[in-house]
């Protein structure tokens, strides 16, 4: 606990008067008048204190594919897959005790814990997952992307789920850990407006339920929550894997790192979550406070519009080669801050499919220039559009665009920096209107097909103005990336995302960057403390000591 | 006019004045150059037409500008502000869990700025050329030039994290469950909930922001008390009230003071806009839960019933704290009229 000065008898006399009256030199008066912190003590040892950028729209998770509200969801509720710890490669049981691929790879039989209660003391069976996943399909709403290729969701037994897809997806093990997907108990839920027919999208009214109560096997319960404000959990004592350390956790929105650092350092926080690269240099050397990093599962990359009419001479691949062999990645790499990784490509090195960091394009000045004339496109100027004093992931994008307009310049390119307001650079990235971006993917789910969205005709390849109909080339990657979505195959799916990574890094109009980390700091006594790209925090394994 | 007949007509004209508010929201917040669809729906999901489709038609997105317009007054006569497409709560409910916190801290500075500025401008013209003068002045010149986030970080590294004299920022000591919400303002809450000790830990919270929050109000009401007292003081009824024999203090409370005030209370009124919109930034560096921060967001996010509530809420404030400012004069300076 902090070590406040100890107040004694609260005193009132002239002096302190004097200094109330003389405005800042009157806050020792105020806390005199007002005596100690005598309710602080008497806080109870089981709590846990966490400070984090509380925001996020909702927490029905059913309705939410935001940060925040994974971490909080990953405490509330269980999926029937997980990861444990930074893991990001091997799924693991969690819900469902183990799973079996037909041999065409289209279905997927689960088997079901026994035994688990939801908070509510409801058993959790088959019919709950199959509901939990069926109200997703049908809300229509931002978590649908997850679901695609799920043809149907059957409970031949209370303790068999069967999945069955439209198509072959092996992606679709690590997909249904998302918080999103979690399995809510289905009685609870639909008592409180749960809906989950084909009319859900206009008839599902649970999610102001969802937002005061929680409906999850999870190791916590929701106590309460008032958004952008505070939020707290409530330890579940029957929770399946046995009751979890805390009685109660305290989650609040701080939203200033800076704020979130002197808390911490001064134990008013146990975890922060919400520091930057500049507050955890300051908290290694405090005293009682630890700070780890974490790999965030996210691509940084410049975006080089293939489209001519946007694009200009950044349409043309030689000038996307000089732009890739241009930038100065010791110095890219130092803005991204410690933890961060170089990236080969666009699939991040926590993956299987990723490439070797060592493999990556290095710094060759002489050969971007020697392109450029190549290109014979004469002057070559271009314009980056960026969200202006964002940052990302821990990452300054003002100094980051800085520093690729300065590497750029230097070869002999003009070019204008175009700073918007972020909603505003991010309209104009989605509508595929910039003609150089900086930006990045993050993975929604621990796994390589996250990063197809890069390929021609995807998300990413519709924003960077290149379409699967591009090219022979872009059209052979395209049906390359469909394989590699599809193979059953471990080894085979490895290799075939290699072989994907390395042709978008030789063709693709991207110069990718780098693999961000993120730094969190908490109280030394603070044990079992893990970050999970998707879900943060897992607030299940965190205990104190001492 | 009576002073009711004058209320009645002001009361009157808020509702016309609220209208127009309304309609400036909404045209400025349309015109930005941004859909909600970026902002509320995942990268994967805005390629998705069922999904937007069912977003714009979830939130009333999908109908005609004046047709959404239309609604939303509709809906507000019936003390409808909508729901949130940020938080997902009827706005009203928001702006029960923001508003206190705001008024609070904006009360507490604005009290403060009083017992400070008034005494200190007085002495300040009173003892003209002095030293407490040169002080007051260089104080009132650094409360109004310094900007308030950087003054609030100053705060909390110095007063917080340095001599630990304040508490963490945030309204409450986070191990604190607060009281059941009555009034919403936690000060009162913790009283009524019989908690004093969680009131006095509320009060703890508040005197710092509060204290940065006043700077500006400081600054200006100390400097535009001791001009306007400079000013009196050199008028003839004081130099006569002294030629009577009265006491130099009778002098200056009763008859420079009370003169001297009639223009100190605009200021008064004006800096109390100022410290809402101060609240932004101070909310933000002390976590406070506030109107500022709910504004923040709801722009940032475009939330558009949320941008309309707070729009409606800050303008209301406004022309409250002008219509006091108005009775205030009369009270001020018996010659003048209402209305």
């Amino acid at each position: 606990m902090n070590g406040d000065q100890g107040g004694g008898v609260p005193r009132f006399n002239r002096r302190s008067l004097i200094g109330l009256l003389g405005g800042g030199l009157g806050y020792p008066a105020v806390t005199h008048l007002l005596g100690p912190e005598t309710a602080r003590a008497a806080a109870p040892s089981g709590t846990l204190l966490v400070g984090m950028e509380l925001l996020m729209k909702s927490i029905d998770p059913g309705r939410t594919i935001e940060a925040s509200a994974y971490m909080i969801n990953h405490a509330i509720y269980d999926s029937l897959v997980t990861f444990d710890g930074e893991d990001l490669k091997t799924p693991k049981p969690q819900l469902a005790t183990g799973w079996k691929a037909s041999p065409d790879g289209k279905t997927y039989t689960f088997t079901l814990r026994p035994n688990v209660r939801f908070s509510s003391g409801n058993p959790m069976t088959s019919a709950d997952v199959k509901w939990s996943l069926h109200r997703v399909i049908n809300l229509k709403a931002n978590t649908k992307f997850l679901i695609e290729g799920i043809e149907e969701v059957l409970a031949p037994d209370p303790l068999t789920v069967v999945v069955r897809l439209s198509e072959s997806k092996p992606s679709i093990i690590p997909i249904l850990s998302s918080p999103s997907l979690c399995v809510v108990d289905s009685k609870v839920v639909m008592e409180n407006g749960g809906e989950a027919g084909p009319d859900a999208k206009d008839k599902d009214r649970a999610e102001p339920y969802l937002s005061a109560h929680s409906a999850g096997t999870g190791a916590y319960t929701l106590g309460s929550y008032i958004p952008n404000q505070e939020l707290t959990l409530v330890k579940n004592p029957a929770h399946w894997r046995g009751a979890p350390k805390f009685d109660r956790i305290v989650i609040r929105h701080i939203p200033e790192p800076a704020t979130q650092q002197l808390q911490i350092a001064r134990g008013d926080l146990d975890v922060a979550t919400g520091i930057g690269p500049d507050q955890a240099q300051v908290l290694r050397t405090a005293p009682g406070v630890t700070v780890k990093t974490s790999l965030i599962a996210n691509t940084f990359y410049v975006l080089m519009n293939n489209n001519p009419q946007i694009g200009g001479p950044f349409a043309n691949p030689r000038v996307q080669q000089a732009v890739r062999y241009a930038l100065d990645y010791a110095g890219i790499m130092a803005i991204a801050g410690a933890g961060a990784q170089r990236l080969a490509s666009i699939i991040p090195n926590s993956f299987p499919g990723s490439l070797d960091p060592r493999t990556a394009v290095t710094t060759d000045r002489e050969k971007a220039r020697a392109l450029l004339r190549e290109a014979g496109v004469g002057v070559v100027r271009g314009r980056i559009t960026y969200p202006a004093g964002a940052t990302s992931w821990g990452v300054q994008v003002d100094l980051l665009v800085q520093k690729i307009q300065t590497d750029l310049n230097a070869v002999g390119m003009t070019i204008d920096l175009n700073g918007l307001a972020s909603l505003t650079a991010l309209q104009e990235y989605r509508d595929g209107k910039n003609q150089i971006g900086v930006w990045g993917w993050t993975a929604d789910w621990p796994d390589p097909s996250n990063f197809l969205v890069y390929l021609p005709g995807r998300t990413v390849g519709k924003r960077a103005g290149w379409p699967a109909d591009a090219g022979p080339e872009a059209a052979a990657l395209a049906k390359l990336g469909d394989q590699a979505e599809r193979e059953v195959d471990t080894p085979k799916r490895v290799a075939l995302y290699e072989r994907v990574a390395r042709r978008i890094a030789e063709i693709g109009p991207y110069a990718p960057l780098f693999q961000p980390a993120v730094p969190y700091a908490m109280r030394s006594n603070v044990r079992g403390a893990t970050y999970n790209s998707v879900w943060e925090v897992d607030l299940y394994a965190l205990g104190k000591s001492g | 006019m009576s002073l009711w007949r004058y209320l009645g007509r002001r009361v009157l004209l808020l509702a016309p004045m609220l209208v127009g508010i309304t309609l400036l929201t909404f045209l400025l917040s349309h015109a930005v150059p941004a859909d909600p669809v970026t902002a509320y729906l995942g990268p994967q999901a805005s390629g998705d037409p069922q999904v937007i489709a069912a977003f714009r038609h979830r939130w009333g997105l999908d109908r005609p500008l004046p047709e959404q317009y239309g609604i939303y007054l509709w809906n507000l006569a019936r003390g409808d502000m909508g729901v949130s497409i940020s938080t997902r709560q009827p706005v009203m409910v928001d702006l029960k869990q923001h508003l206190p916190a705001t008024i609070e801290l904006a009360t507490a500075a604005m009290l403060t700025s009083l017992l400070v500025s008034i005494p200190l401008g007085m002495l300040s013209a009173v003892r003209r050329d002095t030293m407490l003068d040169q002080l007051a002045r260089i104080g009132s010149l650094i409360g109004v030039s310094t900007p308030i986030f950087w003054l609030g970080i100053v705060a909390i590294v110095v007063f917080y994290a340095y001599l630990g004299w304040a508490p963490s920022p945030g309204r409450l000591s986070m191990e604190i469950p607060p009281p059941p919400p009555v009034t919403g303002f936690v000060v009162v809450d913790a009283v009524l909930a019989r908690r004093l000790d969680v009131a006095a830990d509320a009060l703890r919270h508040l005197a710092l922001p509060a204290l940065v929050l006043s700077s500006y109000s400081v600054g200006v009401v100390t400097r535009m008390m001791r001009g306007s007292m400079l000013e009196v003081l050199g008028e003839e009824y004081v130099r006569t009230a002294r030629a009577k024999g009265l006491a130099t203090w009778a002098v200056v409370v009763r008859h420079a003071a009370r003169n001297s005030l009639i223009p100190v209370v605009t200021v008064i009124g004006l800096s109390f806009g100022g410290l809402l919109s101060g609240a932004v930034v101070t909310e933000t560096v002390f976590a406070w839960p506030g109107l500022g921060s709910y504004a923040f967001h709801s722009a940032t996010a475009l939330d558009f019933p949320a941008i309309m509530g707070v729009g409606l809420v800050v303008a209301a404030i406004y022309i409250l704290v002008n219509l006091v400012v108005d009775i205030a004069y009369a009270f001020v300076d018996p010659r003048i009229r209402v209305g």
